[in-house]
């Protein structure tokens, strides 16, 4: 996704507008819309490329009920009666297009009751009004309006279009461009959405299915599969998660520890080098908790069947600032338009070693590939500001508000308290 | 771009007790997007180094997009072309260099060469450069009141352009 905007949604009245790239930081105050906007991505992912009805209380977000999520503008201005998203996806080997999802009350749920995929130019599109199952098809050469024969099934818009534009229609470059597009992008992996707070390590872990969840709980699971099932690939995954505990100051060393044969339980253990010497190696659940928090993290980002886009939030809970730069660093290191990472964060050290790694050319970003969106609170809504940064990790089109603490906090260290008035 | 800090009134602007006028400047360049510093070079250097107070600012100032980093060795082979030419009279050709990479035109120094050679037009054009002191040639160190010549100086918008 390069570009996002919403409309009515949660404390978002007025349309807003978000450059996204390669890594998008989401900064800004608590409740300012933050993990909002990190639900709006995955719903609009889920019914534009997964053909799938979003569940706005699926965790990690639990956004409750249309009530909760449509913005209130208060007083007279009541409750919007619906909320809009959309999205632009980026050219890659997948036909560059625009995403349009309006959302309407079902009792007291959201539903899609409109979404609409255009080409790059916009002056193409194919629109489904999910609550009457009629499709409208526009090209500059004009439009017409069919039912959806199909419009429950999975990829059941892009089977019923298939049936419902005829041979003469599907000859135009513009609806095939369009019905490719759709192809292209129904039935796209899920994103991988993390939680703020991950699972509590344990001692001993017994085998199980590793399915993904949003706090974590699969991760041992992966990485004991990971363990018994190919040497290849463990050590891979062994020596990037050593990489950057290396760089973060937790380990040098991960293992799983079977206790038995390999269908048995297991442990987690890791260990720390001085030097030469090595350190005993340490159950996961004996050495710091924020090991157990960002290895999730890390491991989603590093696992070779990465999701295409992962939403984070606050991925340095618990972490040492040394170990919040270096997770900076692994995101320089490893974003691209191929696994897009958007992290929602309270961490300066992360921002600015990202700020510094962009400068220095540590990781293969370039300036153009990081988005710092600022989510300013104004009055009762919020404002998401795109800002920048450029060759030298400059910050620009930054607003007056963005950092204001930390500016006021400069001038009482400088000055004393009261310098300001 | 906009504004120049000379390491000589660093003091007046982030030290411990600023001079009126001093204050004032540093709540200009606070209230982005109106005031915005640039530094770059040799003169990024001996901020540094001269002023903790401008260190604590500018590692905060940085990451809020009040100061722009210039790279430096654009602005050292413009210190060295300033230099090869030779038509300025201070001894501060990087300040020069830093202003004409930059575009900034307003400089906040008390060196009286320096401020000859930033409004000397063959050196700092389009727009010229502008002087903002709290240097007074008749009683030294008397002229740290914010006046009015400040304040216009301050408000001159085509001083500060935040385009790049």
């Amino acid at each position: 996704m390069k570009r996002i905007w919403l409309e009515n949604y949660r404390c978002f009245r007025d349309r807003q507008e978000a450059r996204l790239a390669p890594l998008t930081l989401l900064v800004g105050d608590n409740s300012t819309g933050k993990t909002s906007f990190l639900a709006m991505i995955r719903a609009l992912w889920d019914v534009a490329c997964r053909d799938r009805v979003p569940d706005f209380k699926e965790q990690p977000y639990d956004l409750g009920s249309f009530d909760e999520i449509a913005h209130f503008r208060g007083g007279r201005g009541g409750r919007a009666e619906s909320f809009e998203a959309g999205f632009e996806v980026v050219p890659s080997s997948k036909p560059a297009c625009h995403w349009h999802v309006a959302f309407s009350r079902r009792g007291t749920v959201p539903l899609p009751a409109k979404r609409r995929i255009s080409n790059k130019e916009q002056n193409s599109w194919i629109e489904h009004d999910l609550r009457s199952s009629k499709a409208l098809v526009h090209t500059p050469m004009g439009q017409w309006e069919s039912d959806i024969p199909l419009p429950d099934v999975q990829g059941g818009w892009l089977l019923s279009l298939l049936l419902v534009i005829d041979i003469e229609h599907m000859k135009k470059p513009d609806i095939q461009k369009l019905v490719r597009s759709l192809g292209a992008w129904s039935n796209s992996p899920p994103l991988y959405a993390g939680a703020p707070v991950r699972s509590k390590p344990h001692r001993t872990y017994d085998p199980s299915f590793a399915t993904r969840d949003p706090q974590g709980d699969y991760v041992p699971m992966y990485l004991a599969s990971q363990y018994f099932e190919g040497k290849k690939r463990w050590d891979q995954l062994r020596e990037d998660l050593q990489r950057f505990g290396k760089d973060a100051g937790l380990f040098d060393e991960i293992t799983v520890k079977p206790l038995g044969k390999q269908s048995g339980p297991f442990q987690l253990q890791i260990r720390r080098f001085d030097g030469r010497a090595k350190g005993p190696q340490r159950n996961l659940i004996d050495v710091g908790y924020g090991v157990s928090q960002v290895l999730p993290v890390v491991m989603e980002l590093l696992r070779q069947d990465a999701p295409p886009t992962f939403l984070l939030q606050q991925p340095e809970v618990h972490l040492h600032p040394s170990a919040q730069a270096a997770l900076g660093s692994l995101f320089c290191r490893i974003a691209d338009w191929r696994r897009q990472i958007i992290v929602e964060t309270h961490s300066d050290h992360l921002l600015d070693r990202v700020r510094m790694d962009v400068r220095d050319g540590a990781g293969a970003l370039k300036p153009e590939d990081v988005s710092i969106l600022y989510f300013e609170r104004q009055s009762l809504s919020v404002r998401i500001h795109s800002l920048r940064i450029d060759q030298e990790g400059n910050v620009l089109d930054a607003p007056r508000g963005y950092r204001r603490f930390f500016m006021d906090e400069v001038r009482r260290s400088l000055w004393g308290q009261g310098a300001g008035d | 771009m906009c504004a120049i800090v000379d390491a000589n009134v660093a003091r007046e602007v982030f030290g411990p007790k600023p001079s009126p006028a001093g204050r004032e400047f540093y709540e200009w360049v606070d209230k982005a997007p109106h005031g915005h510093l640039v530094v770059g070079g040799k003169l990024y250097k001996e901020l540094k180094k001269g002023s903790p107070g401008f260190r604590e600012w500018a590692k905060q100032a940085a990451l809020a997009g009040l100061m722009t980093v210039f790279d430096e060795k654009k602005v050292d082979d413009r210190t060295d072309e300033i230099k090869r030419r030779g038509q300025y009279r201070s001894d501060d050709p990087h300040v020069l260099a830093l202003a004409q990479v930059s575009r900034a035109r307003l400089l906040f120094t008390n060196d009286e060469l320096l401020g000859e050679d930033f409004g000397n037009k063959s050196l700092i054009d389009k727009p010229r450069g502008r002087v903002y002191h709290t240097r007074d040639i008749h009683v030294p160190n008397d002229n740290k009141e914010f006046s009015n010549a400040h304040r216009r100086l301050l408000n001159d918008k085509r001083l500060c352009r935040r385009e790049r």
